[in-house]
């Protein structure tokens, strides 16, 4: 006699039975056993699932659990049956495939260890895995979570009560799978992105795209896909909206993204620049500033963290020492570079005067039209200056003061006095020369090198070339062609008349063509100097000969009268 | 007259030159040299010694405000001169001394001759030797073409108004070449004559004494003692004096006005450029 399940029942000891019957027959009875035994290989039909199905196809009975929770009898067969380990299934799964583990599930079932829902949960997940593996594939981030209370396992996602739904369904919409557990959030801020975020993913994007345990840098990609994803934009207090978007492209793009830079820093990723944890760690912390404006500004330290050598020239520029006075519209880092799509600032070289356009804009249309910039702009030549080479770049000094103005020649005559360089465009290298030579270069000259800082009055380049709309001195818009010549002496010289230019040497060496009159005189001094200066030393040379001699010869008298009175 | 030791031949002292003339010499040594010490810097600006000696002075600005003061004392010496002279030609009647002739050239190459051992004797002088000559009237030419000159510098655009503008360079031309010429000539020429070879102190004590006139002077000391002095009769000396006083007074008057009107006739150039403010803040759109 045996059970149910072919377990023999115990019999009382105490039978006076010969023991060789007991053991034929005990024999028997295990040939019999072996026999009824239902063993899927053998069985063709019915079902080795009958006599499971036979007592929990339909039963209205829970069994209490030690957490006080009830797991149902009932197994539901019509959803057991249409689901992916139904009996009419491509790979049909019976009941003791999963529950398997002889000890419990043979009848009568021995008391499941289990003490709560979740842990009968998770031990059938055991089960799957004896199937499916490897199970990391498709679950890393909750199977590396393992002081998650609230892991799930298997059966959370694929299905429980026996409706286990196959993967190609969930992979369907893998980001419903994820919310049927995500649905709230302990702060809704974090709720808001993802729903977004949810609502914004790409063809191939998942949840998993960036809660993935594979991260080349775990905080870069998270950055990246959330930030690529979101379109919306953050309303700062002053009603200005920050667009959260980033294309991960234009950072990879970039000096900092690409190794195109060959330093050891390249390239960067978010946190290297976004490095503050409390700040930047998602959730992140509220903003500290008000205005979009407070936001740009606030980021320049982060460019000064690595760049401390171009913080400090920064620091002696006149667009920090704007933004200290609190003009904040002066240009700061990302002003000029911009901030995630930072290119090299000066490839093309028109990149540079469009650069400081974009705040100066007057003053670029003016460089636009002048010999300098429509050369710049026109033919892409290499020599003319741009915007940063009088200027120069993070230093900028104001260009108002005395000092800048009394430099100034100096800058001009840094390509103009340059040989070879004027040499390409016929422009003589004589005037930085012709200008010291003459009263204002002169004076200019001077106040360079004793009182920079002293105010003078007389011209430098600029003031008759013009600053920015500088023309070629023949072209007949030239402040300096003779035509035009005297109003721009009378900027300085108000009563200056018609004859009063020419007393100007217009760059050019006295020579019997240009200023014949000064050359001539020069020439007269010349020659007279030397010839008066001569003469004078002739005279006072044979005066000094006969002196000597006279001196000589009245001492040599004088010597041998002496030693005539000794004797 | 500062002595009174013309015809007593047993005085060592023979007057040269009185109060007024050693005064004027004593403004001229002060303009001049102060003219020089300004000057030189400013025609040769770039070189070390001319650029430190502009910043010894206080900056250029400074330096052209001394060199115009010091012009100024030099043209009211130069001023005081021309009545000086007015007055030693026209009241006193003295001869034209210092005017050169033929006989200095001759004393030239004599000197020459002499001094290459050609000669036995060198050539006698009267008041003034050639040396003396060439010195004055280098003084006189040298003066007239520093103040015109310098008028034009000063006032370039007044000078344009009827003149070429080339003229203004031209003027600096010559202002500077002038100055070298002059100053060379006076630490040649100059420095040898009368300090080198012998101390003439005549021009700070006003005489000199028997030798010295006999060595450089000899047809003066030969003249004033073959002769008695000539004096003019006092009544005709107060009429003439009294002519000469308000022609004088007025010549001074004008010219004085004239230096007034060239230190303050124009205003070269506005004080300071004006800033124009541009507002270079402008966000292209």
């Amino acid at each position: 006699m045996t059970d149910l399940h072919g377990f023999p029942l115990r019999k009382s000891a105490a039978s006076a039975v010969p023991a060789w019957r007991v053991l034929s027959v005990a024999v028997f009875c295990l040939i019999a056993f072996w026999l009824m035994l239902p063993t899927p290989t053998l069985a063709q039909s019915p079902s080795p699932d009958s006599p499971c199905v036979g007592c929990h196809g339909d039963n209205e009975h829970s069994l209490p659990l030690p957490s006080g929770e009830l797991l149902p009898l009932d197994v539901d067969l019509d959803t057991l049956l249409a689901s992916a380990h139904g009996s009419d299934a491509a790979a049909p799964v019976n009941c003791v495939d999963c529950h398997r583990n002889d000890t419990n599930y043979r009848y009568p079932h021995l008391p499941n260890p289990a003490t709560t829902l979740e842990e009968y949960r998770t031990q059938v997940g055991e089960s799957c895995q004896s199937c499916h593996t490897p199970l990391d594939q498709h679950n890393p981030g909750h199977l590396n979570a393992v002081d998650n209370p609230n892991l799930p396992g298997c059966v959370d996602c694929h299905g429980q009560g026996h409706s286990v739904t196959p993967a190609e369904t969930l992979s369907a919409d893998p980001v419903a799978t994820c919310q049927s557990c995500h649905q709230t959030y302990d702060d809704p801020k974090v709720g808001e992105v993802h729903a977004e975020l949810a609502a914004n993913l790409g063809p191939d994007q998942t949840c998993q795209t960036c809660h993935t345990d594979k991260p080349v840098y775990p905080a870069d990609m998270s950055c990246r896909n959330c930030h690529l994803l979101l379109d919306s934009s953050l309303e700062l207090a002053s009603g200005e909206e920050v667009p959260l978007h980033v294309d991960p492209a234009t950072i990879t793009d970039s000096v900092h993204g690409s190794s195109m830079v060959e330093n050891s820093y390249s390239p960067l990723s978010c946190t290297s620049c976004h490095r503050d944890e409390e700040r930047y760690a998602f959730p992140h912390a509220p903003l500290t500033v008000d205005d979009a404006r407070g936001l740009t500004l606030e980021m320049d330290d982060l460019c000064q963290e690595c760049h401390t050598d171009i913080a400090a020239l920064e620091h002696d520029g006149v667009h920090e020492a704007a933004r200290e006075r609190g003009e904040l519209a002066a240009a700061s880092c990302a002003d000029c570079h911009g901030s995630h799509n930072i290119q090299p600032p000066n490839e093309p070289r028109e990149r540079i005067s469009d650069t400081c356009g974009q705040c100066h804009s007057t003053i670029n249309e003016q460089y636009a039209g002048s010999v300098h910039g429509a050369a710049l702009l026109g033919e892409q030549n290499p020599d003319v200056p741009v915007c940063t080479d009088c200027h120069g770049v993070h230093n900028i000094a104001p260009p108002q003061t005395a000092q800048f103005r009394v430099e100034s020649p100096n800058l001009c005559a840094s390509c103009h006095a340059d040989e070879t360089l004027m040499a390409k465009y016929d422009i003589s290298t004589a005037v930085f020369d012709t200008y010291v030579a003459d009263f204002h270069g002169t004076t200019v000259a001077l106040f360079e090198k004793q009182t920079p800082w002293q105010e003078t009055n007389k011209a430098v380049c600029y003031d008759c070339h013009g600053v920015h709309n500088i023309l070629p001195a023949n072209d007949e818009h030239s402040q300096v062609i003779k035509d035009n010549l005297v109003v721009t002496c009378q900027q300085c010289h108000p009563d200056a008349n018609a004859n009063f230019p020419a007393s100007w040497t217009s760059h050019f060496e006295p020579s019997p063509e240009h200023n014949p009159l000064v050359y001539y005189i020069n020439l007269f001094y010349q020659i007279l100097i030397p010839v008066v200066v001569g003469g004078f030393a002739l005279l006072i040379g044979s005066d000094v000969y006969r002196r000597t001699g006279d001196s000589l010869r009245s001492r040599r008298a004088a010597k041998p009268r002496k030693e005539e009175g000794e004797e | 007259m500062s002595h009174k030791t013309t015809g007593n031949h047993k005085s060592e002292r023979y007057p040269r030159f009185d109060t007024g003339q050693r005064i004027e010499h004593a403004l001229l040594i002060l303009s001049f040299t102060i003219l020089s010490i300004t000057g030189l810097p400013q025609k040769y600006p770039d070189t070390g010694w001319g650029e430190g000696m502009i910043r010894l002075m206080g900056g250029i600005e400074l330096t052209r405000f001394i060199h115009h003061t010091a012009a100024i004392v030099l043209i009211v010496g130069s001023i005081y001169h021309l009545v000086g002279v007015g007055y030693r030609l026209v009241v006193k009647r003295v001869q034209m001394s210092m005017l050169p002739g033929w006989k200095d050239v001759v004393d030239v190459v004599q000197s020459l001759g002499y001094n290459f051992g050609l000669i036995k004797e060198p050539p006698k002088m009267g008041r003034y030797t050639f040396g003396e000559k060439v010195e004055y009237w280098a003084v006189v030419w040298g003066t007239v073409i520093m103040i015109l000159t310098g008028f034009v510098l000063w006032n370039p655009i007044a000078t344009t108004r009827m003149l070429p503008g080339e003229l203004i360079p031209a003027a600096k031309a010559a202002h500077g070449g002038e100055a070298l010429l002059a100053v060379l000539s006076i630490v040649t020429w100059h420095m040898y004559n009368v300090h080198v070879k012998n101390f003439n102190k005549s021009m700070f004590s006003g005489w000199l004494n028997r030798h010295e006139m006999e060595e450089e002077h000899p047809l003066e000391l030969a003249a004033i003692e073959s002769s008695p002095a000539k004096t003019v009769d006092p009544e005709v000396l107060r009429r003439r004096q009294r002519l000469y006083l308000p022609v004088a007074v007025i010549f001074s008057l004008v010219m004085l006005v004239s230096v007034y009107f060239f230190v303050t006739f124009e205003e070269t150039a506005i004080t300071t450029v004006p800033r124009q403010t541009v507002e270079v803040f402008s966000p292209a759109q």
